[in-house]
Order: C-alpha cells, then structure tokens, then sequence
C-alpha cells in the first residue's frame, strides 16, 4: 500500500490500541497536581503563572456573569496548547489535527453560549443580529447575513484549528521529504531546504500556540456577546 | 483526506471530552494562589516625604 502524506492524519492503531487515545491520555502527566504547599516547584509554579496571567487577560473584559466560565476555557487553553506543542515532536499523533474532535468542542461551546444569551437576555443578544445605523432598506438583508455569519462561527472555530494544523504538518512532513532526497543529488540545495525546515518549525511551534489562543478567546468573546 | 472519515467520530468526540470533564479542571482548580483579586482603585495612595537618615 503507497503512503500519501495525508497518511499521517488518519486515526492509527498499534497493537489494537488507537493511537489517539494514548495521545489523549498521557500528555497531562506533565501536569502535576499541586499540594497544598506554600512553596512550590519551578514546574508548578510556572504552570500556576500561566493559568493565573491567562485567566485574567481572558477574562478582563468579561462582566461577572461569564466568570463562572473561568476553569473551564482555562482547561480548554491547556488542553489545546499541549496537544498542539506535543504534536510538534517527531512521530507524535496529533489530536487536533482531526476535525471531529475540534466541532466537538466548538459545536457544544459556541451553542452553550448562544442558549445562554437566548435565555437570560434574548433581546441583547437577538439585536447582535442587527449592526447600529444600518439604514432602513438594508434591515432584512444584514439580518439574513448576521444571522449566517453566526451559524458559521462553530464550522470556523472547529476548521481554523484543524486547517492550520494540519497544513502545518503537511508542509513539515513535504520539506523535510524533499531535504532528505535531495541529500544525495544536491547536497547544497538539501542544507539549504534544512535551513527553511527549521524556519517553518519555529512558525509551527507560533502558529501551534497562537491558534489554541485564538480558539478560547474567540469563545470567551461570544461569551462576552451573550452574557 | 482521512479526517472526514465519519467512523471514529463519535468515539473521538466521547473520549475527548471525557479526558477534557475528567482529567483536567482538578489539575488547574489544585493551582491556589495566594492573595485575592482587587478591583483597582484610581487613587494613589499618597506618599509623604520622609527624612529618614541613610546612615
């Protein structure tokens, strides 16, 4: 059977044991519980200083209604940020990497937040639909469209993260192929495809942080939306 | 392309969010921190010259 670079994405199994589920269960032992000791480890104090700065610059703008989603987009950016860092090592599976579990968190998020703008403020949030100052004869139209710019929000959320790490790691997984056969034809122009290789992994470990980042605030600026 | 393939979706969908519910929020909640959030006031807490000695 000839490999596709696609190849890289699909589900794999070793031993009957899907690879997914070993790359979805292991990485957090890199996240000690902490103890209730004033002084901690350099580990957890830096983990501690993360979830705390991130929190409060998540949740700055929110008002206190949406506080209450504060362990969980904090879960969600550690979630999304290690599978995606963790990807990045050689031979690892990528969860994110599989539209079915980024609409698995998009779908339900984005709709916990319009049910909850729809029931405790429907009018506030019904009049997202219509932007101030639209003159008389364009209401029906923007409607229409505000109303589909909002049903897409959850396909974006879930394809933006998907697309962009998996366009990653094809490009990865092409350039370092064509470093590698071109080491024997043209050696010159093989360090030189090396040299972009690493170039295009420092952009991938951005791009791997960015868009975890961009997904939680995205949903915490619907939250904002709808609370 | 192998994501569309619609057979592990459902289990994928279960599992992660399993590991998500289960794992993860006793891991961040376990992080305390020590001193309370204030909300910031806009004055400045007024300072006095002093002449204390530096030696």
């Amino acid at each position: 059977m000839t490999l596709s670079f696609f190849d890289q994405f699909m589900s794999p199994t070793y031993l009957g044991i899907p690879l997914i589920a070993l790359a979805l269960s292991l990485p957090w032992i890199l996240y000690p519980k902490p103890t209730t000791r004033w002084l901690n480890n350099r580990l957890i104090t830096l983990q501690g200083w993360f979830i705390n700065r991130f929190t409060q610059q998540i949740f700055q703008p929110l008002s206190l209604g949406g506080h209450k989603w504060a362990a969980l987009l904090a879960s969600l950016m550690l979630f999304l940020i290690t599978l995606n860092m963790l990807g990045l090592l050689p031979y690892t599976f990528t969860p994110t990497t599989q539209l079915s579990l980024n609409m698995a968190f998009a779908v339900p998020l984005w709709l916990a937040t319009v049910i909850i703008g729809m029931r405790n403020q429907p009018t506030h949030a019904l009049g997202h639909l219509l932007p101030e100052g639209t003159p008389a004869p364009l209401i029906p139209v923007l409607i229409i469209i505000e109303t589909i710019s909002l049903f897409i929000r959850p396909l974006a959320l879930g394809v933006r993260l998907t697309a962009n790490l998996t366009a990653g790691h094809l490009l990865i997984q092409l350039i370092a192929t064509a470093a590698f056969v071109l080491l024997p034809l043209m050696p010159t122009v093989a360090i030189l495809t090396a040299v972009l290789l690493f170039l295009l992994t420092l952009l991938e470990i951005a791009v791997a942080m960015i868009q975890a980042y961009v997904f939680v605030l995205l949903l915490s600026l619907y939250l904002q939306e709808n609370v | 392309m192998p994501q569309l393939n619609p057979a592990p979706w459902f289990a994928i969908l279960v599992f992660s969010w399993l590991v998500f519910l289960t794992v993860i929020p006793p891991k961040v909640l376990a992080h305390t921190f020590p001193n309370d959030p204030t909300l910031q006031s806009t004055e400045k807490p007024k300072t006095e010259p002093w002449t204390w000695p530096w030696h």
